[in-house]
Formats: structure tokens, sequence, C-alpha cells
């Protein structure tokens, strides 16, 4: 850890942060049977192979690391795990099982094991019967909110989970812990990328 | 180290106890100590040093395991909390406990509270307003509630006084309704927000907008640095760039030597002497031991928000006052006021797609007050008015595009759309019905009696509220604003976060708590001087004006002891 990060924690973070070893967490054992290769504190391995399959749909890998290069699955793992009480853990639980189920009436598999173009048509179906997040403002979202649906709530979760990883946050989006200035009208060209804080 | 002494004294007499250390008892400390009084602050929760103590104030969100959410455990002991949106990992611990400390709503309230040294001043927004005679003179003029027995020009030297010491920023616009404060240089607008700013004023002459007026250093002042930019305000800020008791006021009472703070100090009452006519001094409950103490003074302060001063006056029963210590008027704990919250419209800006800007800065746009301000603003709907608060940003929710993989995810990388928003701050009615009460069947952890909340907005409020977001909509829409989105939260009071006016302020004791210098009718040594002596909320944030009205009353009690009337 370097200087700057040490003095960032000042002494909260206890614990250690779970990580696996590989880059590329999902991988097949054999032609049936896909795996994650760390281990769920929450999703069961099929679960764990469904989102990570998702994440990887929504967020690939381009000249840009993709959700699974910054561990958004493992995260998500982890908030689910750690900050969901019982009965929200066991509505997601369900989530997943319903879309799986869907994708099987649809396209005769999980998720996970759909080929390329049925994932895209698959995803497709659920993106146009979503519902939408209303705008928000000052912590908490505004105007009559429908109901959102698992799809788009996991797609916001892993724009969530993708966004605020360290990797992304620091190397990819424009990364300023402490602007000193407000300048209020600045040339989009000037920055780059949106800022991550 | 301690930076504090916190070694107070059972057998030591104090010159005066000051009943918590958020913004009022800051000042008040400040003051007291400035003029030589050995002054005792009794704080119910911990210490909370400035920097030392700010636990979260550097960390990016990977750098918290769950990034700003919370557990279960934490959600339980925030159960009425988490409901202000408001509570997340980087502030958890600023924010006080629900399970330990319950209250009781009658109908919905949400009490948020800062248990802790420095109390909400780590945690408040940092608008600060002076507030003018149309607020002062508003019960008066329509005859709801009692009359301030004070003006603007009663106070108009001691909000300078406040504003030079705290810095407040913003920009000078000389309208009667809201006074300029003496101000450091204002905090700048966006593009989106210069160019909406020019079609709504415009649109619509009367109407401004500006810079919000706030508490928050953009140059160096008085030893603390200017803002950073950074918007992690309520974590605690290391550079001290906004106004908290904690990098303000506590240290400067702390600097006369003058200065003990005790934490973990539950004020159970204030002790009055039915023969000398005043009180003599306070009975707490060590939060850590429960153990009872007692600490004697000459004058007391009560400033533990809105709510709790009432509660502890509530608490202190003697012969002379058995309904509660200057209750003789039966109007202590009533006549409870907030602003209405999260009314108002949002929209998305076209055109500056190629602008961005640099910095997160902790504060937005004010239009001040226009309805009900002369003749030719009167309303027939309501009484009274509201200002907005606002801002341009570019947000919007890349969730909601219908596309996903890698175009999609390059595209989420690039700044999103430019958002606008307002929303309105209605001034609340002081009713007499709107009331806390004590509940001696719902204890706290310490087996005290807890407070039952009974307060809702009524049809002026809402009829203020309506025309907030009606207003709000076609103004935005009139400044080329697109896909603008009326909203109400219907929020029930306590969300704003304003409570005011359970022991309030008048000319007679027969229908007030306080006399013109904030003095408890009856017991002259005890000053209370947060948000529950206003007599009237305005629409405007009140923070400023419990500064100037405690740095006037702490005056006034200093040289009322030494003219020995006390």
């Amino acid at each position: 850890m370097n200087r700057r990060k040490a003095l960032k924690r000042t002494g909260l973070l206890a614990g250690a942060t779970v990580m696996a070893p590989s880059l590329f967490s999902l991988f097949q054992a054999c032609k049936e049977e896909k795996r994650v290769d760390w281990q769920p504190e929450f999703f069961t391995q099929d679960e764990a192979v469904t989102i990570a399959s998702l994440l990887d749909t929504i967020l690939p890998r381009t000249q840009t690391p993709g959700a699974l290069d910054v561990k958004a699955d493992i995260f998500i793992d982890k908030v689910i795990a750690h900050t969901y009480d019982e009965e929200g853990q066991k509505s997601m639980r369900a989530d997943i099982a319903t879309f799986n189920q869907q994708s099987n009436k649809a396209y005769g598999s999980n998720f996970a094991d759909l080929n390329n173009e049925n994932k895209i048509a698959f995803l497709k179906e659920q993106e146009a019967n979503s519902g939408k997040f209303n705008p928000g403002i000052w912590g908490t979202t505004v105007g009559d909110q429908q109901p959102i649906g698992f799809y788009r709530s996991m797609k916001s979760m892993a724009i969530w989970a993708y966004t605020t990883s360290e990797e992304i946050g620091e190397n990819v989006l424009s990364y300023d812990p402490v602007p000193g200035v407000y300048e209020p009208c600045k040339p989009l060209s000037e920055v780059g990328n949106k800022w991550s804080l | 180290m301690a930076n504090y002494n916190i070694d107070a004294k059972k057998e030591m007499t104090y010159d005066a106890i000051v009943i918590g250390s958020g913004i009022s008892g800051g000042w008040a400390a400040k003051e007291l100590c400035e003029k030589g009084l050995k002054t005792l602050v009794l704080e119910r929760g911990p210490l909370v040093e400035h920097v030392i103590d700010y636990p979260t104030m550097n960390l990016d969100p990977w750098d918290m395991d769950y990034r700003g959410g919370l557990t279960p455990e934490q959600k339980k002991k925030h159960y009425k909390n988490i409901r202000s949106g408001w509570v997340g990992q980087d502030t958890e611990h600023f924010w006080a406990d629900d399970e330990s400390n319950p209250y009781t709503e009658e109908k919905p309230f949400l009490w948020l509270r800062g248990h802790q040294m420095g109390g909400k001043s780590l945690l408040w927004g940092k608008q600060t307003y002076r507030w003018s005679d149309l607020d002062f003179e508003a019960n008066a003029k329509d005859g709801h509630g009692i009359d301030w027995p004070i003006r603007y020009k009663d106070l108009e030297s001691w909000y300078t006084y406040v504003e030079k010491f705290a810095g407040i920023s913003g920009e000078a616009l000389g309208l009667p309704q809201l006074p300029d404060s003496h101000f450091l240089p204002p905090m700048e607008l966006n593009c989106v927000e210069k160019h909406v700013k020019s079609r709504i004023e415009k649109n619509f002459p009367g109407r401004n907008m500006t810079i919000g007026r706030v508490a928050h250093l953009t140059q160096p002042h008085n030893g603390r640095g200017q803002c950073q930019y950074r918007n992690r305000c309520s974590r605690g800020c290391p550079f001290g760039a906004y106004f908290s008791s904690n990098a303000v006021t506590l240290p400067a009472a702390n600097a006369t030597g003058n200065l003990t703070i005790r934490p973990f100090s539950i004020v159970q009452s204030v002790i009055y002497d039915d023969k000398k006519g005043k009180a003599t001094g306070v009975r707490i409950i060590d939060a850590e031991t429960s153990e009872d103490m007692e600490f004697s003074a000459k004058i007391i302060f009560v400033n533990a928000s809105a709510l709790s001063t009432a509660h502890i006056l509530m608490n202190s029963v003697s012969d002379r006052f058995e309904n509660g210590l200057g209750n003789d008027s039966g109007e202590l704990g009533h006549n409870l006021m907030d602003h209405t919250y999260r009314v108002g419209a949002i929209g998305k800006v076209e055109g500056f797609e190629d602008t961005y800007y640099k910095g997160r800065r902790p504060n937005g746009i004010y239009i001040p007050r226009y309805w009900n301000i002369d003749e030719n603003s009167k309303s027939d709907k309501f009484l009274r008015g509201f200002g907005y608060q606002g801002g341009a940003y570019r947000g919007g929710n890349a969730a909601n595009k219908e596309e996903f993989g890698a175009d999609f995810k390059d595209e989420l990388l690039k700044p999103g759309p430019w958002e606008f928003f307002i929303t309105g701050f209605a001034e609340c009615l002081p009713y007499h019905e709107n009331k806390i009460s004590l509940n001696k069947d719902v204890l706290d952890k310490w087996g005290q009696p807890t407070l039952t909340i009974d307060a809702e907005f009524k049809e002026n409020e809402k009829a203020l509220n309506k025309q907030i977001q009606e207003d709000a909509v076609e103004m935005l829409e009139k400044a080329g604003v697109k896909d603008v989105l009326g909203f109400d939260k219907e929020h029930p009071p306590g969300y704003g976060v304003h409570e005011m006016g359970t022991a309030r302020m008048g000319r007679d004791p027969k229908t007030s708590v306080l006399n013109e210098f904030n003095q408890v009718h009856g017991a002259k040594n005890v000053f209370v001087t947060d948000g529950a002596c206003m007599t009237s909320s305005s629409c405007v944030n009140p923070s400023l004006t419990y500064m100037a009205i405690t740095a006037r009353a702490a005056d006034h009690a200093v040289s009322e002891l030494k003219k020995m009337n006390l």
C-alpha cells in the first residue's frame, strides 16, 4: 500500500478484501458445466455464472476493462451477502431463477449457456420490458416510480460496481480526489472521460 | 491525546453551562468563553475532534467495503434515519442511533439527530441566509402565531458579527426580502445554470437566480483553508472549509482556556431553585456508566436542538414549574415547524454537450422568495412564501438506456446529459396543535421518557407546495428545459431538518416561553437559542439566524451577569 492510500484509510477498513487470483473469472470446466473460479458468499455456482455472464454481456471487455475484469460480479456477491436483509436475498434468488426460466422458455437454456446472438436477442427483450428509473435529487428518486424489475436493477448495479471500482475510478474515468477549484464551464475535451467522483 | 479539557469536576461551579455543541451551542460556548466565563459544554455523544475524528474524510468509493452501502445491522440502528436518503457508510457514525433513542410518531415525522460533539453542524447543508422583516413581521401581519419580540434591526449587527467569523460566501443582490450578508466571494454558476438563469429572469420579472449563499470558504479565512471542491463535507472537512462547531467555534472557545467539554453527558433536566427563582445547574446521566451527576452554573444555555431542548425543559419540573421549566404559557413543546421539502421540477438541458466542469461544488443555485413580498406579488391561495434551491450537473441514469454491450460501455465512460432541477422550501405556519409531548411509556436506553411527536403540514403548506411545483415546471419549461418532470415527495415534517418553534420567543409570558433576549420567562438565567426559540419559520434556512441570535443572547447574558441581574 502506498503512502497516499495508507493515509486515506486512516484506520477504517479493517479486515481483508476478498480478491480472486485470476482476472477472468468465468471459465468452462467442461462443455455442460460452467463455474466461476472464486468462492461466492451469497450466490450459488449457477447464480454466479448467470450474473457473471450477464455482466459480461452488458459491460464486455473492449480497449477498456470489462465488468468481470474489475470483479464487478464478486463485488455484487459481497454486497448482497452483507447489505441485503433476508427478504432481499430471497427475492434476488427468485429473480435470477425467473430470469433463467425466461431464457429457457425463449431460447432453450439458461442465460449463460445461450450463444451470443441469443443472449443479445434475449437482453433486447428484457430492455423493452423493463421499467426505468425516475430522475433523482438529493439521495432519492422523484415522481411516480414504477417497478423496475430484475434486469434493469442488475444492470444498474453492474454500472455502479463497474464505475466505482478502483481500476475504472482511478485509471479509466477522470479521477481528481482534490480538485482544489471549481471551473464552472470547462471544455469537455480538456477533461476527457467523465469524472469518477 | 485529547486537545480538549474533558475533565469536568463535579463539585465545581461553572460560570456557564451550555447544553449541546451543535451550531448554536458551539456559538454560545465561543462567545461565553471569549467573554471570560468558565464554561462547561455538555455533549450527549462522543468527542469529535476536528480532522482527527473524521475517519471517512478521504475515502474513495472503492475504499469502503460496500462503497456506501449499509449492513442490515446498520439499517436497523438507523431504521428511521435512512428514510432521509442521507445515511451511508461514509456518514453513518454521525447520525444518532434510532434504536437507543426512540421516539413515537403520532403522525409521520422524521427526526434526524446528530449525537456527537458538533451535532448536526457536521452534516448540515451550509445554506446561510439572513432573514428579513418580511419574516419577523409575518405573524403580526397575518395573525398566525404571536409576534416576534425582535425585528431585523435587532439582529443586523449580529448577523454581520457571526458572518465575519464563520465566513459566508455569496452574491449581494440588494433584495429587501433576502438581505445581503457580509460576503466572501461567491462560488460560480456553471454554463447551464447561467443559461437557465437568464431565461428565467427574462421570462419572469421579479424572480432572481443566484448562487447559494453558503458557509463554505472561497478564500482562506481566520486560519482555515478554502473549499477544495471535493463535496465530502458531511464526513468532516480536513481543510475546515465549511462551518462546523468542530472546525470553527469550539476550537475558538478552547483557545481561551475557559472551556471544558464533557462528552457522553445526557442532560436529564435543568435544576430550578424555587426560592432563588432561578436555575442553579444541570442534572445529567453519564451515557457510558449511567451514573447521575449534577453541575452548577450561574447561567445555562440550552442548545440541544429544537425538540431536545423542549424535551429537557419539559423534564425540568419543580414546585414552581409543574409543567416544565418556563411553561407558564402552556406553549412549551408546541408550535413545531419545519420547511416543506423535495417538491419542485427536474428536466434535461440540451446544447451544452461540449461543456463540462471541474470540481464538485458543494452548493447550487438559489431563487429567493417572490410571492407575497409586496402588494403586486400577493397570492389569494396561500400566506407567506417559498424559495428554491437547485442546480445543473451532468448526470442521467445510464441504466435507463435501452442498450448494452461494447458501445454502451464506451458511452458510459462519457458524461451523461445535463440535468437541471429546483426544489422548494416553503414556510410552515406556527400551529399550536403541532407539538411534542413526554412519553413515559416508551423509555430510551437510559430509562428516560422519550418524545411523542404530533405534527403535520396543513392546508397553507399544501397550497404553497402546489404553487412550488406549478411554478417550477413553468419556469423550467420557459427556460427551454426538456422532459420536465414536476414532483412532490409529500414528505411529512422533519425531512427539511429545520425543526423550530417548540419554546418560542415573545413579548408576553402568557403566550411564549422566552423573552426578546431568549431568556426563559420565570428563569432569566436560562437561555434557549436553538431552533426551539423561533416564533415563525420563514421560508429561509434558519441556521445563520440561530448563530446571530445566540451571539446576541450571550452578549446580553454576560452583560446582565456583570450587572448582577442574573
